[in-house]
C-alpha cells in the first residue's frame, strides 16, 4: 500500500516539477525506467514468495538502472546505441512479463 | 538456446533466494541499523522510480509538443500568408481593371486620347499587362510517379527521381517562346519579360509564387504551327527524352480559345525611357 502511494507520489512529483535532466542523460531515462520497473516486479514477486529483502531490492534497483544506462551508453559510443536499447528493452520486457505472470499465478491462482 | 530458456525461466533475482537462505548473515550491530531503515529505503527507492518515470514522461511530452507545435505553427503561418497573398493578388487584379476602365473612359473623349488608348492597348498586349485571349496550345508536365509506384517506369530502388525542376520549366517556356508563342502563362500566372522561374527547396516559383503540380503552361499562337515548332524544337525533344527516361508526364494539346490573365505591371525603379522616344 505504502509502496503504491510512494510510486504514485513519485510520478506526480516528476510530472509536476519536471526536473531538468542534463541533455547528456536524457536518452538513458526511458531505459532507466524500464530497468527500474524490472527490479520492482522482481521485488513484488519476491514479496509474494516470502523471500523479499529490502537490501536486495535497493541494490538490484540501483544496479539495474546503472547497468542498463551503461550498456546503452556504451552502445551509443560504439554506434549501436539504438540496437542495444532495443535489446535491453526486449530482455527486461521479457523478465517483466514473466515476473508479472508469476505474480498473477500467486495472486489469482490462475 | 539455454540462454533464452534461462532468460524466460529464471526471472527472479538470484540474490533474493540467496539472502533468504542465510537470514542471519549480518552482524547484530548492523542489523539494528537495518531494522530502522527497513521499510523506509524501499519506499524511497519507489519514489525515485516514480520520479524517474514521471520525468521521462514529461520529457517525451515536452519534446513532442515542441516538435508538433512548431510545425503546426509554421503550417498555419504559411496558410495565412498564402491566403493573404491570394487576397492581395485578387485586389490588385480588380484595381488594375478599374484603372484600365477609368483610363479608357478618360481617353475616349477625343481623337488624341483614342490614339493614345490604342497605343496603350498595344503596349499592354506586348508587355503582358492586359489579359489576352486567342487560340494556342496547352503543355502539361508533371513529376513522374514516385519510384516503384504503379505506372512508374523507374524501379523502386532507383536513386533518380522524375521531378520537374525549375530548369525544365524554364526550358519549356523558352521552347514555347522560340516556337512563336505570343503570350505565355504558367498555372494561370502570366509571364512578362521580368518574370523569373526559379526554385526554392522543392517548389518551383514563378514570380516568387510557388506552383503546385501539374504545371500547365498555356501559350497563345497558331495552334498547329506552335505545337509543331515546339515539339520539333530542342525543348520539346528534351521533354520527350525525359518522358522516356524518367516517366514524367508530358502532354501537349491544342486549344481554340485560351484566356490568359494579365501580369502585374512591373515596378521599374531604375529604368526610365530615353528622352524623345515617346511614352
Amino acid at each position: 500500500m505504502i509502496s503504491a502511494v510512494a510510486l504514485v507520489l513519485g510520478v506526480v512529483l516528476g510530472l509536476v516539477l519536471e526536473p531538468t535532466v542534463p541533455a547528456a542523460l536524457q536518452p538513458y531515462l526511458p531505459i532507466a525506467v524500464v530497468a527500474a520497473l524490472d527490479a520492482v516486479f522482481g521485488a513484488v514477486r519476491a514479496q509474494l514468495e516470502g523471500i523479499f529483502d529490502d537490501r536486495v531490492f535497493v541494490v538490484s534497483f540501483v544496479s539495474n538502472v546503472l547497468v542498463a544506462g551503461l550498456v546503452v551508453f556504451l552502445g551509443d559510443q560504439l554506434g549501436v546505441g539504438g540496437q542495444l536499447s532495443t535489446g535491453v528493452v526486449v530482455v527486461l520486457g521479457i523478465r517483466i512479463f514473466s515476473n508479472a505472470a508469476a505474480i498473477r499465478r500467486r495472486v489469482f491462482h490462475a | 538456446m539455454s540462454l533464452l530458456v534461462d532468460m524466460m525461466n529464471d526471472t527472479l533475482d538470484g540474490a533474493y533466494a540467496e539472502r533468504a537462505q542465510r537470514p542471519a548473515g549480518t552482524p547484530p550491530a548492523a542489523a539494528s541499523v537495518r531494522e530502522r531503515s527497513r521499510g523506509v529505503l524501499p519506499v524511497v527507492v519507489l519514489v525515485l522510480l516514480g520520479l524517474l518515470t514521471g520525468t521521462a514522461i514529461a520529457q517525451v511530452r515536452a519534446r513532442q509538443d515542441a516538435g508538433t507545435g512548431l510545425r503546426a505553427e509554421l503550417a498555419d503561418e504559411v496558410r495565412v500568408r498564402t491566403a493573404r497573398t491570394d487576397e492581395l493578388a485578387a485586389r490588385t487584379e480588380a484595381l488594375r481593371e478599374d484603372v484600365a476602365a477609368v483610363r479608357q473612359a478618360a481617353l475616349s473623349s477625343d481623337v488624341a486620347g483614342r490614339e493614345l488608348a490604342d497605343r496603350l492597348g498595344a503596349l499592354g498586349l506586348a508587355s503582358a499587362t492586359t489579359p489576352v485571349s486567342g487560340p494556342g496550345v496547352i503543355v502539361t508536365v508533371q513529376d513522374a510517379p514516385a519510384p516503384g509506384a504503379v505506372g512508374s517506369l523507374v524501379p523502386a530502388e532507383a536513386e533518380l527521381d522524375g521531378r520537374i525542376t525549375d530548369r525544365d520549366l524554364q526550358d519549356l517556356v523558352n521552347g514555347l517562346w522560340v516556337a512563336g508563342a505570343e503570350a505565355v502563362a504558367v498555372n494561370g500566372q502570366r509571364l512578362t519579360v521580368l518574370t523569373a522561374i526559379r526554385s526554392a527547396g522543392d517548389a518551383i516559383l514563378v514570380d516568387l509564387r510557388p506552383l503546385t503540380p501539374p504545371y500547365v503552361v498555356q501559350a497563345i499562337g497558331d495552334p498547329a504551327d506552335l505545337e509543331l515548332a515546339f515539339l520539333d524544337g530542342s525543348s520539346g525533344r528534351r521533354l520527350m527524352t525525359l518522358t522516356s527516361l524518367y516517366g514524367i508526364v508530358f502532354d501537349v494539346s491544342r486549344a481554340q480559345k485560351l484566356m490568359l490573365p494579365s501580369a502585374a505591371v512591373p515596378d521599374l525603379r531604375s529604368a526610365s525611357s530615353l528622352p524623345g522616344s515617346g511614352s
